[in-house]
């Protein structure tokens, strides 16, 4: 390595759970030989480094960015310009970053109403700490604000494909991810034939734990709402997806299988198409609990939503 | 400032398109703004297709399939029922006014029936532009 530079990383977080990040700590004995070719310049989870704060944010120049997590308050959007002006190669790293994630689950009420319930004060005037930042009208995917080279998503994203994506970029070319969903890996049985109605999520599977998975019938056919058919591939690696292994319907957690794509409406789609009653969900816009941002999640005009949580937040002692 | 409303029509090639291929040949009037796009069955209709020509700038879009049970392909007009009722709620969800949405059966020789609803979709479109309008107004 001596003579030539290695490409420097820096890892910034947003609105994120450091998941993302632990993820690629977890890629075990590629993790080493991975350092030995990067230099990390900027990593919070792992190393110090102060860069300022106070409404400007001095980060040191950077070969290839990350960004996780969904920008959701002006402070992360000053951290996320300062970002995208100082590395050449931006990668929004996990479904927060790419879709919104679980924080963008707040677009379905407005930031007044948001903070009124987490910080119930009087009515109207909620009792913020001062610490809080201004948050944003919504929560926004990190492509919604600046330009972004890749997309990485995942929640978290495996750890080899973290692992693949870095030693790829860093190499100058572009990483390729499975463009076909989750259903494309999974080896359960599929007969065609649909449960009427869909159980809650609740509600085991039916399969017997003697058997290996691939034994096991199709849990969308058994009637419980896989998100497999609008969710872009990946979780397990080259092997089954994590939560079928676990014998759970997928959450849908990779966001939709075209980037643009709104998993809510393709997956009332497919039951709809195969005859299943969709009013047998519960609540339907949790079907974009990972990816509510680019304006898929709105705040409910005229049911009880908003009602709820102002009167939820009127309600507590003042 | 009235515009006229953008309506785009998905067809099925087996009814509908045909009736309004009737409805040219009997030179029957509808509005002008109204684009007929031939499909092969008003089943392959994806929700994504109706939400791509709204977020494009259709001000409507329109589904006309055969009389139910009439299918050439047996059950591709349910389907397309069954998906136009979750795209009414989702178009809700995502801020449009589900009456922007509109499905019909017509059989192919039914071409005054699919210039019926060509109107009325025009016309209702037009009505609900209208009250846009005046409640932007008023907001300001």
């Amino acid at each position: 390595m001596k003579g030539r530079r290695r490409p420097r990383l820096s890892f910034v977080w947003l609105q994120a759970c450091s998941g993302c990040e632990i993820s690629l700590l977890n890629s075990g004995e590629r993790l080493p030989d991975l350092l030995n070719k990067v230099e990390i310049v900027y990593f919070p989870l792992l190393m110090d480094r102060k860069c300022g704060g106070e409404g400007e944010f001095d980060l040191p120049e950077a070969d290839v960015g990350f960004v996780s997590g969904s920008v959701s308050s002006d402070e992360h959007l000053t951290l996320l310009y300062a970002l995208r002006r100082r590395c050449r190669t931006l990668v929004s790293f996990g479904t927060c970053a790419t879709h919104g994630g679980i924080p963008a689950l707040r677009n379905r009420w407005s930031a007044e109403a948001t903070l009124e319930t987490v910080f119930p004060g009087t009515p109207g005037q909620p009792a913020l700490p001062a610490e809080v930042p201004a948050l944003l009208d919504r929560v926004y995917s990190v492509d919604e604000k600046v330009r972004v080279d890749f997309c990485l998503p995942g929640c978290p994203p495996h750890p080899e494909a973290i692992a693949a994506v870095i030693e790829t970029l860093v190499t100058g070319e572009r990483p390729r991810l499975p463009g076909k969903s989750v259903c494309e890996t999974c080896p359960t049985i599929r007969t065609g034939e649909m449960h009427r109605t869909v159980r809650r999520f609740l509600n085991n599977a039916e399969y017997n734990s003697e058997e290996p998975v691939e034994r096991m019938r199709c849990l969308l056919e058994q009637g419980l709402l896989c998100m497999g058919p609008v969710t872009v591939g990946g979780c397990g690696g080259p092997a089954t997806p994590l939560c079928v292994q676990a014998r759970v319907p997928c959450r849908g957690c990779y966001g939709p299988v075209r980037s643009e794509g709104n998993q809510l409406l393709d997956m009332l789609n497919v039951l709809a198409s195969h005859g299943v009653d969709h009013r047998s969900i519960v609540d339907r816009q949790s079907l974009l609990r990972f990816s509510g941002a680019h304006g898929l999640l709105r705040s409910v005009r005229k049911t009880e939503g908003v009602v709820l949580m102002s009167e939820k937040g009127n309600k507590k002692p003042s | 400032m009235k515009k006229d409303p953008l309506i785009i029509a998905f067809c099925c090639n087996w009814c509908s398109y045909a009736a309004a291929d009737l409805a040219g040949v009997s030179r029957l009037q509808y509005p002008g703004s109204i684009r007929i796009i031939r499909v092969m069955c008003s089943g392959m209709v994806h929700p994504d297709m109706v939400l791509h020509a709204l977020q494009k700038g259709a001000d409507g879009v329109m589904i006309a399939g055969c009389h139910l049970g009439e299918c050439h392909y047996i059950r591709g007009n349910e389907i397309a029922l069954a998906r136009a009722e979750i795209l009414v709620e989702t178009l809700e969800d995502l801020g449009w006014e589900s009456d922007r949405l509109q499905i019909v059966h017509v059989s192919s020789s039914e071409s005054e029936r699919l210039v019926q609803a060509f109107c009325d979709m025009h016309k209702r479109l037009a009505a609900l532009d209208q009250t846009d309008f005046a409640a932007v107004e008023a907001d300001e």
